[in-house]
């Protein structure tokens, strides 16, 4: 029988490769899919929670983080070409005028 | 082996192997295609916990529509050198590593800590029932109505700031 | 539950397999006899100009964006359609609403469509 340990490790597994992602990568449109992995991570966990419980919240819930990534998606990647556009480059280290 | 068990080892071992090559791999298109397969597993287990709803939501939203925009950015912003990107940053890469490993110990201590995942199991009349979409259409236009109504307002403000900030000239 | 997608699966399956098999067999089983002229990309004739990997236009950006946007829309309309009749008249679970339930998707609609409206004004569906 499947238990539900076995999603969350799934899901923590997935979280922790999207953050090292983060970390790691320089090109800002992969660190923003990085972000994408650790959403879904989170998505599987409440979907997980929702069904091992019988509740549907947990699903609904993850129906309305779909929507404001997909929202966010669309902000952030324009953003990402407005960046592109004043500096000619996605790479997050020569992004760096805010820095102190 | 049960057949849900075999479905999940399948879809939980491609989860993690494409969450790794996005990660890794060099050519960002490579990892936007690995995402996609990613997302396909992912819809395969709301399957397996028979949320059949959001699994279809799961292909027709994020495989179908999310990587879409996300590899038409892709294209879009072709840098000239994609080989600075690869400066090798080797104390990051540690330090990356090393948050990573400790992070996951302390949740799959969390995890294993609480008996909570060893007790429950999932009872399938009742969750079978709730991932229909009927069950969640009656809950989301009842009770749910609110958080409904404001998804509109963040999905109008999302459209008019994406034009206004990809726009070139703001007339 | 699992037993009612073994069609989609099989479907699936089927679907790429077939894809699989007619792209890689005719790079196997296929004569292979390259040449300078082969291998060089076909502009119409013309000495090719520059690499594949274009840049392609912002146009396509904002296409792909409103797709989104609609696409959600779309998502958050099929659970409604789907229990409208029940919600609107009333059943055996849930008592009769009646018109709040219509009222409540044409708010959600108008509000949405406010953004389609700004996207048109501003020239985003213009193509030139």
């Amino acid at each position: 029988m499947i238990q539900l340990d076995y999603f969350l490790l799934l899901s923590a597994f997935m979280f922790i490769v999207g953050t090292i992602g983060v970390l790691t990568r320089r090109n800002a449109i992969v660190v923003f899919m990085s972000i994408e992995l650790m959403l879904n991570s989170a998505n599987l966990t409440f979907v997980a929670y929702s069904s091992f419980f019988g509740d549907v919240v947990g699903q609904l819930f993850v129906f309305f983080v779909m929507a404001v990534a997909a929202a966010e998606v669309a902000v952030g990647l324009a953003i990402i070409i407005a960046i592109f556009r004043n500096k000619l480059t996605v790479n997050i280290d020569e992004i760096n005028i805010l820095k102190w | 082996m049960e057949l849900a068990e075999i479905l999940f080892l399948a879809f939980a071992s491609i989860a993690v192997v494409t969450a790794i090559f996005t990660v890794i791999s060099r050519s960002p298109v490579i990892s936007a295609l690995f995402l996609v397969i990613n997302f396909g597993a992912l819809s395969g287990l709301y399957l397996l916990l028979s949320a059949q709803f959001l699994s279809v939501v799961q292909v027709i939203v994020y495989a179908g529509a999310i990587m879409v925009l996300f590899l038409f950015v892709l294209m879009l912003l072709r840098p000239e050198k994609e080989d600075k990107y690869f400066v090798v940053n080797r104390k990051m890469k540690i330090f990356a590593v090393i948050v990573g490993l400790f992070l996951f110990g302390q949740l799959a201590f969390a995890i294993f800590a609480s008996d909570i995942g060893q007790t429950v199991s999932i009872e399938s009349s009742r969750s079978e029932q709730i991932g229909k979409i009927a069950y969640i259409g009656e809950n989301l236009y009842t009770t749910y109505l609110f958080p409904f109504e404001a998804i509109a307002f963040v999905l109008l403000v999302a459209t008019i700031g994406a034009i206004v900030i990809s726009k070139k000239k703001l007339d | 539950m699992l037993e009612n997608y073994i069609p989609i699966f099989i479907v699936f399956t089927f679907a790429m397999v077939f894809a699989l098999l007619t792209v890689f067999s005719s790079e196997i089983i296929g004569p292979k006899r390259p040449s300078k002229e082969k291998l060089s990309p076909y502009e119409s004739g013309m000495k090719p100009i520059g690499t594949a990997e274009e840049r392609v236009s912002i146009k396509y950006y904002l296409v792909a964006m409103l797709f989104i946007i609609f696409d959600l829309e779309v998502i958050f309309i099929y659970p409604w359609a789907v229990k409208f009749k029940e919600l609107y008249h009333g059943s055996a679970v849930t008592p009769a609403i009646g018109l709040p339930v219509f009222v409540s998707m044409l708010i959600f609609l108008v509000v949405f469509e406010l953004g389609f409206l700004y996207a048109y004004k501003k020239g985003a569906f213009r193509w030139d």
